[in-house]
């Protein structure tokens, strides 16, 4: 299958000013090559400050690599290129509680992206949002109320139907589950499995729970302070770990789930 | 005899004309030295029943209980001065975010040594209380684990991280030697590492000083590893209580079968990527309480019956609060009387 997101020797590193004229550089991600393919899932697991989300903000577009190329569908993003990226890439945040906007429906929310990005009219507008609503298992109806009438677990449903109402190619899950309640958690999980069956997505997912990335992905890739330590099948990284980063990660995650083996 | 016996306690939020029933008749029982998990997702009330328990609620939640002993002492006829005198004595707590809770303009030497009981020090107090407060402060870091105490102590909470901060938090939790400790989500925004050093540090005084824990959190998963009995909560009712094998691999209520369930690292032999199993809807909000059974909405089992509140019955120490329990033990004995 060919290649959908193709990422070459990305690399990441800010200047700081110390002294006169002594500048340090400090480099957040070490040259990193991989590739997604469509209805594949490729998960990024690592410590705080590996870079994950930075590799994710460049992805996206709110950060500008240093050097490096990302090819989608075999054409290079350009760095500026706004309107095919945020097309084709989309990401959905930790806490969908703060990063929807308080003060617009959910018809204003979902409209934005559209607006700007399609040349449609408003009833095609408005019938898009309607399907994609329905598409992540909320009503039509729901598109004239506002965020705070939803429970945590909707607002995720949100952010997601926002994601995908432009019919995006690879979507970025950076922690999109950590902050919801285990059985809204789940329903989340098949939903977004469903989504890539039936769109042919593919997924970027950041996470700490290896017990859902074990479920949902087929990848895997390790950071550790920029670096891939490891990278491989996800099966095959978990039962058999090669780096000392990846052993410590699977060793806390196999702490808690000892009581089953009992 | 137990520790903290808690018979059907309700919490009432008073709103106007209005009351709101947040916590129904929950029953909480703790035996000596046992580390306790209380499990519900947001919402079900969980937080609430322990800060009823601490007694740190305002004016605008009403608690009844039927029942509320700490130690054979019936707290329900005492004062409420002198119930507090006693339960600040016995209980503390801790709470979700370490750095929120810590007072970010004082060092973490003066906190500390503010958490110091006055009484446990000698002498007047011209006669040298700041260095023992000092040297207490510094025993107190120690027993939590930090080693580098003198830097500990001399810097503000922005300057430590997230884990070390919980650390101090459990360090002024202890500064009275409580009988209990109440561990609200101790763990709740940190990465694994951090979560098992906490987890560890808090069954290792238990195991040490027999200092019993009651240890909420939202994620069955999480904190199977430490405790030895769990109480699940959902919605503010009462689901389920039983030792934590029990609850894990022999669940009688059809919420904590769906909690495990939905656990994706607990089920190992399930293939990657097939749907987990769930329960429809979302968790009802507060002013649209169902009535009787409140999961009856989204349960796989619900039938008429359920509109009324299911009583708790005990299955050798395995309490459930359902009307048509998954594998109840009645039905069980009368399969293998009739196999013999």
């Amino acid at each position: 299958m060919a290649e959908l997101l193709k990422v070459k020797a990305l690399t990441k590193s800010y200047q700081q000013k110390n002294f006169w004229l002594k500048k340090t550089t400090i480099t957040v991600l070490e040259p990193i090559s991989f590739s997604i393919q469509a209805h594949k899932t490729l998960a990024l697991i690592g410590e705080t400050g590996s870079g994950k989300s930075t590799l994710a903000k460049i992805l996206v577009g709110a950060e500008t690599a240093t050097s490096g190329s990302i090819y989608l569908n075999g054409q290079v993003l350009q760095k500026n290129s706004y309107k095919q990226r945020c097309q084709h890439i989309r990401m959905i945040f930790q806490d969908s509680g703060t990063t929807l906007n308080p003060s617009l429906t959910i018809l204003q929310l979902l409209d934005e992206p559209l607006k700007l990005n399609t040349p449609f009219n408003e009833k095609k507008r408005k019938e898009i949002i309607r399907s994609t609503l329905q598409k992540v298992g909320l009503l039509g109806d729901h598109m004239n109320f506002y965020p705070h009438m939803f429970s945590g677990g909707q607002k995720q449903r949100i952010s997601l139907a926002r994601a995908i109402i432009l019919q995006p190619q690879v979507i970025i899950l950076d922690e999109a589950l950590a902050s919801l309640d285990p059985s809204l958690r789940s329903q989340m999980i098949n939903l977004l499995l469903d989504l890539q069956q039936q769109m042919g997505l593919a997924y970027l997912l950041i996470s700490h729970n290896l017990g859902i990335i074990r479920h949902f992905s087929d990848d895997i890739m390790v950071l550790s302070q920029g670096k891939v330590v490891e990278s491989g099948k996800t099966l095959e990284v978990m039962s058999n770990p090669q780096h000392k980063v990846t052993q410590k990660l699977l060793m806390n995650q196999n702490f808690q789930l000892k009581p089953k083996n009992k | 005899m137990n520790l903290l016996d808690i018979r059907n306690l309700s919490i009432e939020l008073v709103n106007g004309d209005k009351n709101i029933l947040a916590v129904d008749k929950v029953s909480l029982s703790m035996k000596e030295g046992e580390v306790r998990g209380l499990v519900g997702e947001s919402g079900s009330g969980k937080s609430l029943l322990a800060q009823a328990i601490v007694g740190v609620l305002d004016d605008k939640w009403h608690v009844h209980a039927d029942r509320f002993h700490w130690r054979g002492i019936d707290l329900l006829r005492l004062s409420i001065a002198e119930r507090k005198a006693l339960l600040s004595r016995d209980i503390a707590m801790i709470f979700q975010e370490p750095m929120a809770c810590l007072d970010p303009t004082t060092t973490i030497g003066e906190q500390l040594s503010e958490a110091i009981d006055s009484k446990s020090l000698t002498g007047f107090f011209w006669q040298k209380q700041q260095q023992q407060r000092h040297s207490a402060a510094t025993k107190l870091l120690h027993k939590v684990g930090i080693k580098n105490h003198s830097v500990c102590l001399k810097s503000y909470p922005h300057q430590l991280t997230e884990a070390l901060c919980q650390r101090v938090m459990i360090a002024i939790a202890l500064a009275r030697r409580p009988i209990l400790l109440i561990a609200d989500e101790p763990t709740a925004t940190m990465e694994s590492t951090n979560q098992n050093q906490i987890f560890r540090l808090l069954s290792s005084l238990n195991q040490l000083k027999n200092m019993s824990i009651l240890l909420i959190s939202h994620d069955l998963e999480n904190i199977t590893h430490w405790t030895k009995t769990i109480t699940v909560m959902y919605s503010g009712q009462f689901v389920e209580a039983g030792t934590t094998e029990q609850i894990f691999n022999k669940p009688l209520h059809p919420y904590t079968r769906a909690l495990v369930d939905s656990n994706p690292s607990a089920n190992f032999h399930l293939p990657a990527k097939s749907r987990l199993m769930t329960l429809p809807g979302s968790i009802p909000i507060l002013q649209h309480l169902p009535i009787g059974c409140r999961l009856g909405p989204r349960c796989p089992r619900a039938q008429q019956a359920c509109v009324k509140s299911p009583t708790v019955t005990n299955f050798h120490g395995h309490k459930v609060s359902c009307h048509f329990p998954l594998t109840p033990m009645k039905v069980s004995h009368k399969v293998t009387k009739r196999v013999s």
